[in-house]
Protein backbone atom coordinates (compact mmCIF):
# COMPACT_ATOMS: atom_id res chain seq x y z
CA UNK A 1 0.00 0.00 0.00
CA UNK A 2 1.52 3.24 -1.08
CA UNK A 3 1.14 6.64 0.43
CA UNK A 4 -1.08 7.70 -2.46
CA UNK A 5 -3.46 4.81 -1.77
CA UNK A 6 -3.80 5.81 1.87
CA UNK A 7 -4.70 9.35 0.88
CA UNK A 8 -7.35 8.12 -1.53
CA UNK A 9 -9.00 5.91 1.12
CA UNK A 10 -9.57 8.78 3.58
CA UNK A 11 -13.08 10.29 3.48
CA UNK A 12 -13.29 13.76 1.98
CA UNK A 13 -12.84 16.44 4.62
CA UNK A 14 -16.26 18.04 5.39
CA UNK A 15 -16.27 21.85 5.70
CA UNK A 16 -16.06 22.96 9.34
CA UNK A 17 -19.34 24.67 10.45
CA UNK A 18 -19.00 28.29 11.47
CA UNK A 19 -19.03 28.58 15.24
CA UNK A 20 -20.29 31.47 17.29
CA UNK A 21 -17.53 32.38 19.72
CA UNK A 22 -16.95 35.30 21.98
CA UNK A 23 -14.15 37.37 20.50
CA UNK A 24 -11.01 37.93 22.49
CA UNK A 25 -9.92 40.80 20.32
CA UNK A 26 -12.09 43.92 20.23
CA UNK A 27 -14.08 42.96 23.30
CA UNK A 28 -15.57 45.60 25.60
CA UNK A 29 -16.89 43.36 28.38
CA UNK A 30 -17.14 39.70 27.55
CA UNK A 31 -16.72 39.79 23.79
CA UNK A 32 -20.34 38.73 23.12
CA UNK A 33 -21.19 41.62 20.79
CA UNK A 34 -17.81 41.46 19.11
CA UNK A 35 -18.34 37.74 18.53
CA UNK A 36 -21.83 38.29 17.15
CA UNK A 37 -20.49 40.99 14.84
CA UNK A 38 -17.80 38.66 13.58
CA UNK A 39 -20.25 35.80 13.14
CA UNK A 40 -22.78 37.85 11.18
CA UNK A 41 -20.11 39.99 9.54
CA UNK A 42 -21.61 43.28 10.71
CA UNK A 43 -20.36 46.08 12.88
CA UNK A 44 -20.57 44.92 16.55
CA UNK A 45 -21.69 48.41 17.62
CA UNK A 46 -25.17 47.49 16.32
CA UNK A 47 -25.38 44.62 18.82
CA UNK A 48 -23.98 46.82 21.58
CA UNK A 49 -26.63 49.49 21.02
CA UNK A 50 -29.34 46.82 20.90
CA UNK A 51 -28.11 45.26 24.15
CA UNK A 52 -28.02 48.64 25.91
CA UNK A 53 -31.52 49.55 24.70
CA UNK A 54 -32.88 46.18 25.81
CA UNK A 55 -31.09 46.50 29.14
CA UNK A 56 -33.13 49.62 29.84
CA UNK A 57 -36.37 47.91 28.78
CA UNK A 58 -36.94 45.62 31.72
CA UNK A 59 -33.41 44.28 31.73
CA UNK A 60 -33.90 41.93 28.77
CA UNK A 61 -30.60 43.01 27.22
CA UNK A 62 -28.75 42.30 30.43
CA UNK A 63 -30.25 38.84 30.68
CA UNK A 64 -29.51 38.06 27.05
CA UNK A 65 -25.92 39.22 27.52
CA UNK A 66 -25.46 37.10 30.61
CA UNK A 67 -26.96 34.09 28.85
CA UNK A 68 -24.64 34.59 25.91
CA UNK A 69 -21.71 34.97 28.28
CA UNK A 70 -22.55 31.60 29.79
CA UNK A 71 -23.44 29.72 26.62
CA UNK A 72 -20.99 31.06 24.07
CA UNK A 73 -17.39 30.00 24.63
CA UNK A 74 -14.55 32.41 24.15
CA UNK A 75 -12.36 31.86 21.14
CA UNK A 76 -9.29 31.48 23.33
CA UNK A 77 -10.80 29.03 25.82
CA UNK A 78 -10.50 25.24 25.75
CA UNK A 79 -14.29 25.09 25.48
CA UNK A 80 -13.95 26.51 22.00
CA UNK A 81 -12.27 23.28 21.06
CA UNK A 82 -14.65 21.17 23.14
CA UNK A 83 -18.12 22.57 22.60
CA UNK A 84 -19.93 20.22 25.01
CA UNK A 85 -17.84 21.07 28.04
CA UNK A 86 -19.75 22.79 30.85
CA UNK A 87 -22.81 23.00 28.58
CA UNK A 88 -25.16 21.65 31.25
CA UNK A 89 -23.83 24.09 33.80
CA UNK A 90 -24.51 26.96 31.44
CA UNK A 91 -28.06 25.78 30.69
CA UNK A 92 -28.83 25.52 34.39
CA UNK A 93 -27.47 29.02 34.83
CA UNK A 94 -29.77 30.38 32.10
CA UNK A 95 -32.80 28.67 33.63
CA UNK A 96 -32.02 30.16 37.04
CA UNK A 97 -31.57 33.58 35.46
CA UNK A 98 -34.92 33.28 33.67
CA UNK A 99 -36.65 32.28 36.91
CA UNK A 100 -35.22 35.32 38.68
CA UNK A 101 -35.74 37.89 35.96
CA UNK A 102 -39.03 36.93 34.27
CA UNK A 103 -41.05 39.62 36.08
CA UNK A 104 -38.63 42.23 34.78
CA UNK A 105 -38.83 40.78 31.29
CA UNK A 106 -42.62 40.82 31.40
CA UNK A 107 -42.56 44.43 32.59
CA UNK A 108 -40.10 45.28 29.88
CA UNK A 109 -42.34 43.75 27.25
CA UNK A 110 -45.29 45.74 28.48
CA UNK A 111 -43.22 48.91 28.50
CA UNK A 112 -42.01 48.13 25.00
CA UNK A 113 -45.59 47.51 23.81
CA UNK A 114 -46.82 50.64 25.54
CA UNK A 115 -44.25 52.63 23.59
CA UNK A 116 -44.27 50.87 20.24
CA UNK A 117 -48.03 50.35 19.74
CA UNK A 118 -48.99 54.04 20.13
CA UNK A 119 -45.95 54.97 18.05
CA UNK A 120 -47.06 52.65 15.26
CA UNK A 121 -50.60 54.02 15.43
CA UNK A 122 -49.26 57.57 15.30
CA UNK A 123 -47.12 56.79 12.25
CA UNK A 124 -50.03 55.06 10.50
CA UNK A 125 -52.33 58.00 11.25
CA UNK A 126 -49.71 60.43 10.01
CA UNK A 127 -49.30 58.51 6.74
CA UNK A 128 -53.09 58.34 6.26
CA UNK A 129 -53.52 62.05 6.96
CA UNK A 130 -50.77 62.96 4.52
CA UNK A 131 -52.35 60.60 1.99
CA UNK A 132 -55.67 62.40 2.43
CA UNK A 133 -54.17 65.87 2.20
CA UNK A 134 -51.65 65.38 -0.63
CA UNK A 135 -52.97 62.34 -2.44
CA UNK A 136 -49.55 60.64 -2.08
CA UNK A 137 -49.98 57.11 -0.80
CA UNK A 138 -47.45 55.32 1.41
CA UNK A 139 -44.30 54.38 -0.51
CA UNK A 140 -42.13 51.31 -0.09
CA UNK A 141 -39.09 53.23 1.07
CA UNK A 142 -38.78 53.48 4.87
CA UNK A 143 -37.42 57.01 4.65
CA UNK A 144 -40.31 58.03 2.46
CA UNK A 145 -42.81 56.56 4.92
CA UNK A 146 -41.12 58.35 7.82
CA UNK A 147 -41.17 61.63 5.94
CA UNK A 148 -44.87 61.34 5.07
CA UNK A 149 -45.73 60.23 8.60
CA UNK A 150 -43.89 63.26 10.00
CA UNK A 151 -45.73 65.59 7.62
CA UNK A 152 -49.07 63.97 8.51
CA UNK A 153 -48.35 64.23 12.24
CA UNK A 154 -47.45 67.88 11.71
CA UNK A 155 -50.83 68.45 10.08
CA UNK A 156 -52.57 66.67 12.97
CA UNK A 157 -50.75 68.93 15.46
CA UNK A 158 -51.68 72.00 13.42
CA UNK A 159 -55.33 70.90 13.31
CA UNK A 160 -55.21 70.30 17.07
CA UNK A 161 -53.97 73.82 17.66
CA UNK A 162 -56.63 75.22 15.35
CA UNK A 163 -59.30 73.18 17.15
CA UNK A 164 -58.16 74.49 20.55
CA UNK A 165 -58.13 78.04 19.24
CA UNK A 166 -61.57 77.63 17.69
CA UNK A 167 -63.02 76.12 20.85
CA UNK A 168 -61.54 78.87 22.98
CA UNK A 169 -62.82 81.58 20.63
CA UNK A 170 -66.31 80.08 20.60
CA UNK A 171 -66.34 79.75 24.39
CA UNK A 172 -65.21 83.35 24.76
CA UNK A 173 -68.13 84.60 22.68
CA UNK A 174 -66.56 84.63 19.23
CA UNK A 175 -68.74 81.96 17.67
CA UNK A 176 -69.91 84.31 14.92
CA UNK A 177 -66.32 85.05 13.89
CA UNK A 178 -65.46 81.34 13.85
CA UNK A 179 -68.57 80.61 11.78
CA UNK A 180 -67.60 83.26 9.23
CA UNK A 181 -64.06 81.85 8.98
CA UNK A 182 -65.46 78.35 8.42
CA UNK A 183 -67.86 79.63 5.77
CA UNK A 184 -65.01 81.48 4.04
CA UNK A 185 -62.91 78.30 4.07
CA UNK A 186 -65.85 76.35 2.65
CA UNK A 187 -66.30 78.86 -0.17
CA UNK A 188 -62.55 78.77 -0.91
CA UNK A 189 -62.59 74.95 -1.11
CA UNK A 190 -65.71 75.04 -3.28
CA UNK A 191 -64.26 77.61 -5.70
CA UNK A 192 -60.89 75.83 -5.62
CA UNK A 193 -62.57 72.67 -6.92
CA UNK A 194 -63.15 74.48 -10.20
CA UNK A 195 -60.03 76.66 -10.30
CA UNK A 196 -57.21 75.16 -8.27
CA UNK A 197 -57.80 72.54 -5.53
CA UNK A 198 -56.96 73.65 -2.01
CA UNK A 199 -57.21 70.32 -0.24
CA UNK A 200 -54.94 71.46 2.59
CA UNK A 201 -57.77 73.70 3.83
CA UNK A 202 -60.24 70.86 4.38
CA UNK A 203 -58.90 69.31 7.59
CA UNK A 204 -58.17 72.60 9.41
CA UNK A 205 -61.62 73.90 8.47
CA UNK A 206 -63.29 70.72 9.72
CA UNK A 207 -61.26 70.85 12.95
CA UNK A 208 -62.25 74.46 13.50
CA UNK A 209 -65.92 73.86 12.74
CA UNK A 210 -66.29 70.73 14.87
CA UNK A 211 -64.45 72.13 17.89
CA UNK A 212 -66.45 75.35 17.86
CA UNK A 213 -69.62 73.34 17.25
CA UNK A 214 -68.89 71.09 20.22
CA UNK A 215 -68.39 74.11 22.45
CA UNK A 216 -71.65 75.62 21.25
CA UNK A 217 -73.53 72.35 21.61
CA UNK A 218 -72.27 71.97 25.18
CA UNK A 219 -73.23 75.56 25.90
CA UNK A 220 -69.79 76.42 27.27
CA UNK A 221 -69.42 80.08 28.06
CA UNK A 222 -66.20 81.19 29.71
CA UNK A 223 -67.60 84.56 30.83
CA UNK A 224 -67.32 84.93 34.57
CA UNK A 225 -63.72 83.90 35.04
CA UNK A 226 -61.98 80.85 36.42
CA UNK A 227 -61.74 79.55 39.98
CA UNK A 228 -64.01 78.90 42.93
CA UNK A 229 -67.03 81.00 43.81
CA UNK A 230 -69.00 80.59 47.01
CA UNK A 231 -72.08 82.75 47.41
CA UNK A 232 -74.14 82.88 50.63
CA UNK A 233 -76.54 85.80 50.29
CA UNK A 234 -78.28 86.97 53.45
CA UNK A 235 -81.45 88.18 51.74
CA UNK A 236 -83.15 88.33 48.37
CA UNK A 237 -81.75 91.80 47.75
CA UNK A 238 -78.23 90.36 48.06
CA UNK A 239 -78.91 87.76 45.42
CA UNK A 240 -77.51 88.23 41.93
CA UNK A 241 -79.50 88.04 38.74
CA UNK A 242 -77.10 85.42 37.43
CA UNK A 243 -74.46 83.41 39.23
CA UNK A 244 -71.88 83.02 36.53
CA UNK A 245 -68.53 81.23 36.28
CA UNK A 246 -66.47 80.23 33.27
CA UNK A 247 -64.53 77.33 34.73
CA UNK A 248 -64.32 75.96 38.25
CA UNK A 249 -66.58 75.37 41.21
CA UNK A 250 -69.65 77.47 41.83
CA UNK A 251 -71.56 77.15 45.11
CA UNK A 252 -74.73 79.08 45.83
CA UNK A 253 -75.89 78.39 49.39
CA UNK A 254 -79.31 79.82 50.21
CA UNK A 255 -79.83 78.04 53.52
CA UNK A 256 -79.21 81.24 55.50
CA UNK A 257 -81.05 83.48 53.04
CA UNK A 258 -84.31 85.13 54.07
CA UNK A 259 -86.61 84.16 51.25
CA UNK A 260 -90.13 85.62 50.91
CA UNK A 261 -93.17 83.59 49.94
CA UNK A 262 -93.77 83.40 46.24
CA UNK A 263 -91.49 82.99 43.27
CA UNK A 264 -87.79 83.81 43.53
CA UNK A 265 -85.74 83.39 40.34
CA UNK A 266 -82.20 82.02 40.46
CA UNK A 267 -80.06 81.73 37.39
CA UNK A 268 -76.81 79.71 37.28
CA UNK A 269 -74.48 79.78 34.30
CA UNK A 270 -71.33 77.62 34.41
CA UNK A 271 -69.01 76.81 31.52
CA UNK A 272 -66.96 73.89 32.82
CA UNK A 273 -66.95 72.50 36.36
CA UNK A 274 -69.36 71.85 39.16
CA UNK A 275 -72.31 73.97 40.20
CA UNK A 276 -74.07 73.39 43.53
CA UNK A 277 -77.23 75.05 44.70
CA UNK A 278 -78.12 74.44 48.34
CA UNK A 279 -81.63 75.41 49.35
CA UNK A 280 -83.54 75.39 52.67
CA UNK A 281 -85.80 72.45 53.32
CA UNK A 282 -88.97 74.60 53.44
CA UNK A 283 -88.45 75.89 49.89
CA UNK A 284 -89.98 74.39 46.77
CA UNK A 285 -87.66 74.21 43.78
CA UNK A 286 -88.77 74.34 40.15
CA UNK A 287 -85.87 73.55 37.85
CA UNK A 288 -85.24 74.22 34.20
CA UNK A 289 -81.65 73.12 33.61
CA UNK A 290 -79.41 71.99 30.84
CA UNK A 291 -76.06 70.21 31.04
CA UNK A 292 -74.13 69.81 27.78
CA UNK A 293 -71.96 66.90 28.90
CA UNK A 294 -72.05 65.59 32.44
CA UNK A 295 -74.63 64.99 35.13
CA UNK A 296 -77.51 66.76 36.77
CA UNK A 297 -78.66 65.78 40.25
CA UNK A 298 -81.73 67.52 41.52
CA UNK A 299 -82.83 66.03 44.84
CA UNK A 300 -83.62 62.39 44.19
CA UNK A 301 -83.44 62.69 40.42
CA UNK A 302 -80.23 61.90 38.57
CA UNK A 303 -79.48 62.25 34.87
CA UNK A 304 -76.20 62.08 33.05
CA UNK A 305 -74.77 61.86 29.57
CA UNK A 306 -74.88 64.26 26.66
CA UNK A 307 -77.52 66.96 26.22
CA UNK A 308 -78.97 66.45 29.69
CA UNK A 309 -82.19 68.39 30.19
CA UNK A 310 -83.95 68.80 33.52
CA UNK A 311 -87.45 70.17 33.38
CA UNK A 312 -89.17 70.03 36.74
CA UNK A 313 -91.76 72.76 36.92
CA UNK A 314 -93.31 72.23 40.33
CA UNK A 315 -96.06 74.27 42.00
CA UNK A 316 -95.84 75.46 45.58
CA UNK A 317 -98.51 76.23 48.22
CA UNK A 318 -99.41 79.96 48.45
CA UNK A 319 -97.42 80.68 51.61
CA UNK A 320 -94.29 78.86 50.42
CA UNK A 321 -91.22 80.13 48.63
CA UNK A 322 -90.72 78.69 45.18
CA UNK A 323 -87.26 78.96 43.66
CA UNK A 324 -87.39 79.16 39.89
CA UNK A 325 -83.98 77.75 39.02
CA UNK A 326 -82.67 78.22 35.53
CA UNK A 327 -79.28 76.58 35.09
CA UNK A 328 -76.92 76.06 32.20
CA UNK A 329 -73.77 73.96 32.64
CA UNK A 330 -71.51 73.26 29.67
CA UNK A 331 -69.38 70.35 30.86
CA UNK A 332 -69.55 69.10 34.43
CA UNK A 333 -72.21 68.59 37.03
CA UNK A 334 -75.13 70.42 38.50
CA UNK A 335 -76.38 69.56 41.98
CA UNK A 336 -79.45 71.01 43.58
CA UNK A 337 -80.57 69.92 47.02
CA UNK A 338 -80.99 70.63 50.68
CA UNK A 339 -77.50 69.54 51.59
CA UNK A 340 -75.46 66.44 52.12
CA UNK A 341 -71.99 65.41 53.15
CA UNK A 342 -70.69 66.60 49.82
CA UNK A 343 -72.55 69.88 49.94
CA UNK A 344 -71.79 70.71 53.56
CA UNK A 345 -68.15 71.38 53.04
CA UNK A 346 -68.22 74.54 55.08
CA UNK A 347 -64.81 76.18 54.93
CA UNK A 348 -63.19 72.81 54.45
CA UNK A 349 -64.95 71.25 57.43
CA UNK A 350 -66.87 68.09 56.60
CA UNK A 351 -70.08 67.51 58.54
CA UNK A 352 -69.35 64.05 59.84
CA UNK A 353 -72.76 63.92 61.52
CA UNK A 354 -74.39 63.31 58.19
CA UNK A 355 -74.32 59.97 56.44
CA UNK A 356 -71.46 59.40 54.03
CA UNK A 357 -73.57 59.47 50.91
CA UNK A 358 -74.53 62.03 48.36
CA UNK A 359 -78.05 62.57 49.67
CA UNK A 360 -79.54 65.79 48.34
CA UNK A 361 -82.81 65.36 50.20
CA UNK A 362 -86.29 65.54 48.72
CA UNK A 363 -88.24 68.40 47.21
CA UNK A 364 -91.07 68.07 49.75
CA UNK A 365 -92.11 71.72 50.05
CA UNK A 366 -93.81 71.63 46.64
CA UNK A 367 -97.41 70.54 46.07
CA UNK A 368 -97.84 66.83 45.75
CA UNK B 1 -66.42 70.20 -4.22
CA UNK B 2 -68.06 67.86 -1.73
CA UNK B 3 -65.58 68.96 0.94
CA UNK B 4 -66.39 72.59 0.21
CA UNK B 5 -70.11 71.98 0.53
CA UNK B 6 -69.63 70.05 3.77
CA UNK B 7 -67.45 72.75 5.35
CA UNK B 8 -69.87 75.41 4.15
CA UNK B 9 -72.79 73.54 5.71
CA UNK B 10 -70.97 73.30 9.05
CA UNK B 11 -70.17 77.01 8.91
CA UNK B 12 -73.80 77.89 8.23
CA UNK B 13 -74.86 75.67 11.12
CA UNK B 14 -72.48 77.51 13.43
CA UNK B 15 -73.68 80.88 12.20
CA UNK B 16 -77.32 79.99 12.74
CA UNK B 17 -76.49 78.94 16.29
CA UNK B 18 -74.51 82.12 16.89
CA UNK B 19 -77.36 84.39 15.80
CA UNK B 20 -79.87 82.37 17.82
CA UNK B 21 -81.91 80.94 14.94
CA UNK B 22 -80.89 77.41 15.87
CA UNK B 23 -80.12 75.78 19.20
CA UNK B 24 -77.16 73.57 18.36
CA UNK B 25 -77.04 70.43 20.49
CA UNK B 26 -74.92 67.31 20.33
CA UNK B 27 -77.83 65.28 18.96
CA UNK B 28 -77.73 67.54 15.91
CA UNK B 29 -74.01 68.21 15.70
CA UNK B 30 -73.10 64.51 15.98
CA UNK B 31 -74.97 63.29 12.89
CA UNK B 32 -74.16 66.42 10.88
CA UNK B 33 -70.45 66.21 11.73
CA UNK B 34 -70.31 62.50 10.93
CA UNK B 35 -72.20 63.03 7.69
CA UNK B 36 -69.80 65.81 6.67
CA UNK B 37 -66.72 63.72 7.43
CA UNK B 38 -68.23 60.67 5.74
CA UNK B 39 -69.12 62.61 2.62
CA UNK B 40 -65.62 64.09 2.39
CA UNK B 41 -63.91 60.71 2.83
CA UNK B 42 -66.30 59.03 0.41
CA UNK B 43 -65.78 61.67 -2.25
CA UNK B 44 -62.01 61.59 -1.70
CA UNK B 45 -61.91 57.80 -2.03
CA UNK B 46 -64.08 57.73 -5.14
CA UNK B 47 -61.97 60.47 -6.76
CA UNK B 48 -58.78 58.47 -6.19
CA UNK B 49 -60.40 55.35 -7.58
CA UNK B 50 -61.27 57.16 -10.79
Amino acid sequence: MTTDDTTQQLPPESPQPRRLLRARSGRVIGGVCAGLGRYFNVDPIIFRIGAIVLAFVGGAGLLAYLAALLLIPSDDSPAAAEPSRNRWLAIVGVVVLLCVTWPFLLGGGLVLAAILVPLALLVATGVLVWWFVSGEGPGADAGDIAKRAALGIGIICLCGLIAIGGAWAAAAGGETVVAIIVIAAGVAILVGAFVRPVRFLVLPAIALALSAGAVSAAGIDLDGGVGERDYRPASVSDMRDTYELGMGELIVDLRQTELPAGDVPVRIDLGIGEARLVVPEDVCVATDARVGIGEARTFERHSDGVDVDVDELRDAPPDTTRLLVEADVGIGSLRIGHGSTNLDLDHGQIDFGRPLQDDLGRNLACDA
Amino acid sequence: MVAGIAVLALGVLLLLDAVGTLDLRFKLLGPVGCAAMGAILLASGLTRRQ
